[in-house]
Order: C-alpha cells, then sequence, then structure tokens
C-alpha cells in the first residue's frame, strides 16, 4: 500500500512519459471465474473485442474495449434486446498519470435487465481522441464536452464540441491531466486580469442567449415566425 | 432614537407645551446613523457559508434588528455585499459585475475563510480572495463562520461607517473599473505563491521552489 502511494506521487511528480507506457496499464487482475451476461455475449458475438475483464468492488463487471471500435460495440450493447443498455449513467476518464494511456469510461444500465456493465477504452496519451457516442445516447454530449474541457480528449463527430466548466477563454490546457500543474500555469495575476476579461456571454451559443428574448419558444418568436 | 447618543448636539426648543420641536446635530452624524441602521445586504452566496448567512437572516438570529432583513436580490437597491463562499476565476467577472452595478455608497463583507483568501482551494481555478476583484471593507474569518461571527463583521461595518464622513471623496471613489484587479497588480502577483498549509502541494505544481517541503515523506515525524 504505502510502496504503492509512494510510486504514485512519483509518477505524479514526474509528469507524463516517466514510466515506459507499454508496461503500464491500471488494468486490474482478470474477472477469473466471475461471469457477467454482457461480457459473456460480447465474446459469443463480438470475439477479439473484449480486450480485458476483471470484476471491482466485489461485483462490478469492468470489460475493456479497443477505442476504435467503441460506437458499434455500444451501439450494440445498447440496442439488442437481450443487452439493453439504454441508460448512460456516466461517461468519464481517468488519467493515472506516470504516461499510462488515459481511459475512457462508459457506465452503462440496463433498466429492464437491472444490471450494470462499466466499459473502458484506453487511450494513448499521444492520441486523444475517440469516437463520440451522442449519436447513441443523447446524454453523452454534455459528458463528452466535459471530458474534452478536463482532459483534452477531442471526441470525433460530437456535435459542438466546446468547453464547458472552465471559462470558454481558458488558456492554460485541460486541468484533470495528471501534468498539469496544481495551481495552472499562469500566475494569479495573469489569471485574474484574463478572468476580468471574460464576456459574461461567451460560454452560450445565440440560440441560447435568444431563449427569453424573443428567440425560439417564446411567444413573440412564435408570432414573428408566422 | 439614539440621536441625541454621543457626537449630536440636540438643542430643545420652546413648542407651547414645553415639549422638544427641533434639535440640531451634526449632517455627517445623521447621514451615517440612517445608512448603517437600513443596510440592505446582496447576497452573494456560492457555498456553505451562505447556508451560515441565511440562518443570520433566519428568526433565532434576526438580521431584521439591524434594519437588514430585506436580503436585495437586485444589487441596483443594495448597500452591502456579503460574498458568502468560494468564488472561481468564472465567476469573478459575474462578482464585479454585480458590485458595478451597485450604486454608491456601498460596501463589502467577505465572509469566510475562501472569499477572504481562497481558503483550502489553492488551486488552478480559484480566486485568492475576493479583494484582487472588488474592495473588501470587514473580512470575517471561519470555515463557516458562526452567525454570530457574521453579525459581529457586521457590527464592525456598523462602527466604520460610523468614523466615515461626507466630505471624503476617497470613500466613494470607484477602482480598477477598467478590467484590472482591485488590488494593484504585485499584490495578485504575490499570492502566486503558495499560501498556507497548502505548500506541501507544491510537489507537482511546476512553479518555482519556495523551498516548501518536497517529498511527502519528509513531512512524516
Amino acid at each position: 500500500m504505502g510502496g504503492r502511494f509512494e510510486e504514485a506521487l512519483d509518477d505524479l511528480a514526474s509528469g507524463a512519459g516517466a514510466r515506459d507506457a507499454a508496461e503500464a496499464s491500471e488494468r486490474g487482475a482478470s474477472a477469473g471465474g466471475a461471469t457477467h451476461p454482457g461480457v459473456e455475449a460480447l465474446r459469443r458475438e463480438w470475439g477479439d473485442v473484449v480486450l480485458h475483464h476483471e470484476v471491482q468492488a466485489g461485483d462490478e463487471h469492468v470489460v475493456y474495449i479497443p477505442p476504435s471500435r467503441n460506437v458499434e460495440v455500444l451501439r450494440w450493447l445498447k440496442e439488442t434486446p437481450g443487452q439493453a443498455y439504454d441508460l448512460l449513467k456516466d461517461l468519464t476518464a481517468v488519467d493515472f498519470g506516470g504516461g499510462r494511456p488515459l481511459q475512457i469510461v462508459y457506465q452503462l444500465r440496463s433498466i429492464e435487465h437491472r444490471l450494470e456493465l462499466r466499459v473502458k477504452a484506453e487511450l494513448p496519451l499521444d492520441a486523444l481522441e475517440i469516437d463520440s457516442v451522442t449519436a447513441v445516447w443523447a446524454a453523452a454530449n454534455w459528458l463528452e464536452r466535459e471530458v474534452y474541457d478536463l482532459f483534452g480528449v477531442r471526441f470525433r463527430g460530437h456535435p459542438d464540441l466546446r468547453r464547458i466548466l472552465m471559462p470558454e477563454n481558458y488558456a492554460e490546457g485541460h486541468p484533470l491531466r495528471k501534468d498539469f500543474p496544481l495551481r495552472g500555469r499562469f500566475s494569479r495575476l495573469e489569471q485574474t486580469r484574463r478572468a476580468l476579461a471574460l464576456d459574461l456571454d461567451s460560454d452560450y451559443t445565440t440560440e441560447e442567449l435568444r431563449i427569453g428574448r424573443g428567440g425560439a419558444g417564446t411567444e413573440a418568436a412564435r408570432g414573428a415566425g408566422g | 432614537m439614539g440621536l441625541a447618543e454621543g457626537g449630536a448636539l440636540p438643542v430643545v426648543g420652546g413648542a407651547k407645551d414645553g415639549s422638544p420641536s427641533f434639535l440640531t446635530t451634526r449632517l455627517d452624524y445623521v447621514v451615517n446613523w440612517s445608512r448603517r441602521n437600513s443596510l440592505w445586504p446582496m447576497p452573494f452566496g456560492t457555498a456553505c457559508c451562505a447556508i451560515e448567512m441565511m440562518a443570520t437572516a433566519a428568526s433565532n438570529y434576526d438580521l431584521a434588528r439591524f434594519g437588514m432583513e430585506r436580503m436585495s436580490f437586485s444589487p441596483r437597491q443594495a448597500d452591502l455585499l456579503i460574498c458568502a463562499g468560494r468564488v472561481t476565476y468564472k465567476m469573478a467577472p459575474v462578482l464585479r459585475k454585480i458590485w458595478d452595478q451597485m450604486m454608491q455608497p456601498k460596501w463589502a463583507i467577505s465572509m469566510g475563510a475562501c472569499a477572504s483568501s481562497g481558503g483550502v482551494f489553492d488551486v488552478y481555478s480559484m480566486v485568492q480572495g475576493i479583494d484582487t476583484i472588488i474592495p473588501v471593507d470587514v473580512y470575517v474569518p471561519g470555515c463557516p463562520p458562526r452567525p454570530e461571527g457574521l453579525i459581529y463583521g457586521i457590527l464592525l461595518l456598523h462602527e466604520k461607517i460610523r468614523g466615515e464622513s461626507l466630505k471624503n471623496g476617497e470613500l466613494r471613489r470607484e477602482t480598477g473599473v477598467d478590467g484590472e484587479p482591485a488590488l494593484p497588480a504585485g499584490t495578485v502577483e504575490a499570492v502566486t505563491v503558495p499560501f498556507g498549509n497548502s505548500t506541501k502541494q507544491n510537489r507537482a505544481s511546476g512553479l518555482v521552489p519556495t523551498g516548501a517541503v518536497l517529498r511527502p515523506a519528509d513531512r512524516r515525524p
């Protein structure tokens, strides 16, 4: 425990690329005898798409898939009647530091079958790109924006890939990456000046700004639109 | 009424029945008396301090005793900005805009550790003290301060207002209206240096070393 903690701190201090990325992955031990209907079906229907299967915290099944095939696999998991993982509970990412690949995490829930499945895809730090799943779950829109904002992962095909939490004029990078300095890259003076120079309306699209000002959905707009 | 208390010079005039019909006092005294006894707060609650601020306004602590029961959710009708909670850099222009929209005379209370100094949030996203954004009259320490703490801060502000003079134009001068920090640039630059107990976080920050403890192992007894 202690040694592992120290090792993780060393990775933090030295930033990305410190350890050999080839040996490095945060994957846990294989699932052993534990089975999960979703993983079984993936193995049966898709064969090599299951790179790794592990169980965490007793009964939480995690399956690793190749990032290049995420959309087709996730769409299959959602739309196949026997699976029906129709709820995307969360979409996030984990950076373990030390040059290890960044994990994109899809937490799925099948309301019908009362089952959960966590799907992970590992992206090397020098190629942080993956296809967007907004076409599968509309809920992925803001979640992918958040991962883009905080980790710098580009989602191909996302309809509106902008920052969502950090200010629109933020220029210091992606704060949840392990190689990001805790206090940011600019001095406090520069950060304060940039904050005060922020245009308060810049986080919104023109459509969003029109809401309530005679924009879409209001009486005035309906009247004007005929 | 309290008008005749220290500083006022009452002179009783003669009405037919002998009751007083006028009194004299200093203009500053009357103006400050009316200002401090009806401060209308603009609550800027962003975190747990706002819960304590609400408790202060509720019946048990009863801000109405100070003429403050009317929380003004419009800056145009407010005299006192109470910033209760942490302020992010993304929120900073909002705070500044609200302060700029308030009309003179106006005062500001920075409530709690985060508003006053950034508190434990010595990180990339957090304003290190709202006095870099707006001028602050009273800082209330605590995490969060109890309602008694906020009330004590308000009473300190009353004392400050009591000492103000209409002749002093400096009191009502707007500062930093051109998008610059409310404090001098050098002062804001100085808060770049790690603050308080957060120096150990310098290990992963890539900032200039400050001589702080760098290895976690070294901190152990």
